[in-house]
């Protein structure tokens, strides 16, 4: 198994490259790091936990523009 | 950033069993039966004998705080401090001492919140935020529904009876964050213009393939604006949901000219005699006429006079109208029959009539 | 602080009759409150110029949550500018809407110190709205608000805030407890109604009974309502009692969906067997008639308002399931296995109900492990398209 921190790293890379092209949904996010890290290493309910994680240490924030996004928090 | 506090999050809402008067705590789950001796009053009996007086109060959903305070002093008053609010927004006080009825109800009505919306009545009109708080009303919603209820008063406070009950509901556009698509009477805020694009704010905003892909009849098409990415709208295709709205805030639909009000009749939710059913158009349109929408409340009173005139009893609107036919609903209410009324969406024709059952007789 | 009242010459005409006026109660926050008063004077602009000033945008919640805060501007913020941010703080109710003149005020309180003063009560999903806090305002109301006991409620693509009837609470029809049930069902998904993972909104409406005092068939994606399977109970001296007053033959017999009742004026007989729980008889003579034993409650899905494939109304998942608190945790399966196909498959802001009519009821039910059965439909099909499969056995 993936590390949640390895998870939540690369899920904020890909919300990073990602930004300003795409808005990514929780969904999106979980399904991209099953396919990377693969179903043996990373599953859904460490995809939630890794999702968690990047929103609650401030490095992501959660968006609505018709449905819900996992965004870079905005510029202050 | 210095290192925060643990917070705390995920608590949920309170249990309600704390917020229960006595007679409820000891009778939970075991009611015998209730009547309703007056508008307004529901009398519910225990197995045990217990009984509690709900006393219903009109309210405008939008309060301030400073009425709940005064909700609060009331039910400290008159029922130790025990009240609910139902899910049409009236406000219920709950009594163990019927001995306070009558002097509550006086005491509400005399603070503006009269008392009503029991039984076979029109109660609270369920409704969104329009021009109060949203951003894609299509009209106000509160300033209609307080026009509505000042002029079906009677209706409310059981002077004047009906067949059955009636449900009003109102939504201030077609996301309908209200039951209006199954309620006796629907009012509906719908545009008619398509998008108005700020091209400056496209790009920046939103996100160009999922603003062409929220449109359900594939209206918009990318495009460049004075060499910047943006969209168009091929207007004869557009059906005026606002969906584009939604997920690309530069494309709005308001238009102070040409937005305005439609009306549905005979949906239901209960299941009581008739399945549950859908409201169907009535009146395509009635323009913004603000502050009190006085053509959009004379339809309504229309409506609800021809129904409580024709209908059985216990028959609610979308029964009354079913057993008489479409064509009778039209003539009776003297309401204009016009294309608009004829389904062109998904699936439109099961809305057809395919058969020889017709009043013909004059 | 004492404000001076925007002049509102429009407004002040709702002021008038005698239905309670939201502009009343509007203007009561409004002296106290600059917030409230430049509120006021906006929508006093909206009625001059028939149109909304607000935007809509990006806000969702305060930190760490997805949901709970709906971000409000308004687009005239140099005239207005107590009321240029004025965002909605969803939270989370009592379920049944109940409570005590104490945590009323304590409510206000919180909001009396860092809002507009103006709420909804309330919102069309059941939370208590708070209407108008500025972006500085949210993580303060949060701390009071955790701080008391309340927690905020859904918004965006999670379970919203699960709402119901006020069942055994009050209502002798109620099939199952409803208010423990949404008690329970709201606990047990903080974290799926906190943090949107979904392809769009998700909400959970009980009813006690077919009256469906809550709406639930037309506006929650799981919708489960109460209803029984012994027979109805007669109480036979209070059925000669209503017959003094209600005329049992037209509006009790004659309105039954399928004619199940006999009525000879002395004796009220039902086919228990063709009976459909409806309500009516019930509703009519409620001291005569009670729903029988062996109670429970239907689960439907997929109701909709019309964004945007078109309204829906729920339809029939589970005839039948008991509702006993041990029975709370197959429900809970079962509406993780629909998030689990709908998240797989579902498109971004396609509701439940939606997606079944994409992809098929049959393929749905074998995806979420459910057996088709004849109480799910109305009839058949009338169409010849049937999509067999490949592997049927050759004959």
């Amino acid at each position: 198994m993936a590390t949640k921190e390895e998870v939540a790293e690369a899920m904020f890379n890909m919300v990073k490259e990602y930004h300003g092209k795409k808005n990514l949904k929780a969904l999106d996010l979980t399904k991209a790091m099953i396919e990377k890290f693969g179903d043996e290493a990373c599953d859904k309910k460490l995809c939630k936990k890794a999702i968690r994680e990047l929103v609650d240490n401030g490095k992501c924030t959660y968006s609505y523009v018709g449905g819900s996004y996992i965004v870079l928090p905005p510029e202050e | 950033m210095a290192e925060k506090a643990k917070r705390k999050t995920d608590i949920g809402p309170p249990n309600h069993e704390q917020f229960l008067p006595p007679v409820i705590k000891k009778n939970y789950g075991k009611w015998k039966h209730h009547e309703i001796p007056q508008p307004g009053v529901l009398v519910h009996t225990a197995h045990s004998g217990d009984k509690l007086y709900s006393v219903r109060a009109a309210s405008a959903r939008l309060m301030s705080i400073e009425t709940i305070r005064l909700f609060a002093d009331i039910a400290d008053e008159f029922c130790g401090g025990h009240l609910r609010f139902t899910s049409r927004n009236n406000v219920e006080f709950l009594l163990d001492n019927e001995a306070n009825v009558k002097p509550i109800i006086e005491k509400l009505s005399s603070e503006g919140y009269p008392v009503g919306g029991t039984g076979a009545s029109i109660t609270n009109i369920v409704h969104t935020q329009g021009w109060v708080h949203c951003h894609s009303a299509a009209t106000d919603a509160s300033g209609v529904v307080k026009s509505i209820m000042d002029d079906l008063f009677p209706y409310f406070d059981g002077t004047t009876k009906l067949p059955a009950k009636l449900r009003i509901a109102f939504a201030c556009c077609l996301n309908m964050c209200g039951a209006v698509h199954c309620s006796d009477i629907a009012i509906l805020g719908v545009h008619r213009r398509a998008p108005h694009i700020k091209h400056e704010q496209v790009n920046a905003q939103c996100e160009i393939p999922s603003t062409v892909s929220a449109c359900p009849t594939g209206a918009i098409r990318p495009t460049t604006v004075d060499g910047v990415d943006s969209v168009e709208v091929i207007e004869e295709r557009c059906m005026f949901c606002a969906n584009c709205y939604t997920v690309c805030p530069a494309m709005t639909l308001n238009d102070p000219v040409n937005d305005g009000l439609s009306i549905w009749v005979g949906g239901k939710v209960s299941n009581a005699r008739h399945e549950p059913m859908f409201s169907k158009l009535a009146i395509p349109f009635i323009p913004n006429n603000p502050p009190r929408w006085p053509e959009t409340v004379e339809a309504v009173r229309n409506i609800v006079e021809i129904y409580a005139a024709n209908a059985r009893n216990y028959e609610r609107v979308g029964e009354w109208i079913e057993r008489i036919g479409w064509p009778q609903f039209f003539k009776l209410t003297g309401i204009e029959f016009t294309k608009y009324h004829i389904d062109d969406f998904k699936h439109a024709g099961e809305t057809f009539k395919r058969s020889m059952h017709f009043r013909q007789s004059q | 602080m004492a404000e001076k009242l925007r002049e509102t010459p429009l407004l002040d005409e709702l002021e008038k009759g005698p239905w309670p006026s939201f502009v009343t109660e509007i203007k009561k926050s409004a002296v106290k409150n600059s917030m409230a008063n430049d509120q006021l004077g906006i929508l006093e602009r909206s009625y001059k110029d028939r149109i909304g000033h607000w935007k809509h945008g990006g806000l969702v919640g305060v930190m760490g949550y997805g949901g709970g805060v709906i971000g409000r501007y308004s687009d005239l913020p140099e005239e207005y500018p107590e009321c240029a941010e004025f965002h909605t703080i969803r939270v989370n109710q009592p379920a049944g809407w109940f409570y005590t003149s104490d945590v009323l005020r304590k409510l206000c309180n919180v909001w009396e110190k860092h809002g507009s003063g103006l709420t909804n009560m309330h919102g069309s999903t059941g939370d208590i709205i708070f209407l108008g806090a500025k972006t500085e305002a949210l993580e303060p109301v949060f701390a009071d608000l955790i701080d008391m006991g309340f927690d905020l409620g859904g918004s965006g693509s999670d379970v919203r805030t699960p709402s119901c009837c006020c069942g055994q609470a009050r209502c002798e029809w109620a099939c199952y407890d409803t208010m423990g049930f949404t008690y329970n069902l709201t606990q047990h998904f903080q974290d799926e109604l906190h943090r949107p993972a979904f392809p769009y909104k998700f909400k959970f409406k009980m009813a006690g009974c077919a009256n469906d005092c809550v709406a639930s068939v037309a506006r929650s994606d799981m919708s489960i309502i109460g209803t029984w399977r012994e027979d109805i109970k007669v109480d036979q001296g209070e059925i000669a009692e209503y017959a003094k007053t209600v005329n049992i033959a037209d509006d009790v017999a004659d309105r039954c969906p399928t004619g199940c009742i006999s009525w000879d004026g002395k004796t009220f007989d039902i086919d228990n067997a063709n009976c459909v729980k409806c309500m009516h008889c019930i509703n009519v003579m409620p001291k005569a008639l009670a729903p029988g034993d062996e109670k429970g409650a239907t689960i439907l899905l997929g109701a909709k308002a019309p964004i945007i494939g078109g309204a829906l109304l729920a339809s029939v998942l589970v005839p039948f399931v008991e509702m006993g608190e041990e029975n709370y945790e197959d429900i809970y399966e079962l509406a993780e296995e629909i998030w689990d196909v709908w998240g797989e498959h579902g498109m971004n802001r396609e509701r439940v109900g939606e997606f079944i009519q994409r992809v098929g009821m049959g393929n749905f039910l074998e995806q979420v492990g459910l057996d088709p059965e004849p109480e799910m439909i109305m009839h058949p099909r009338t169409n010849p398209y049937i999509f067999f499969e490949l592997d049927e056995e050759e004959d």
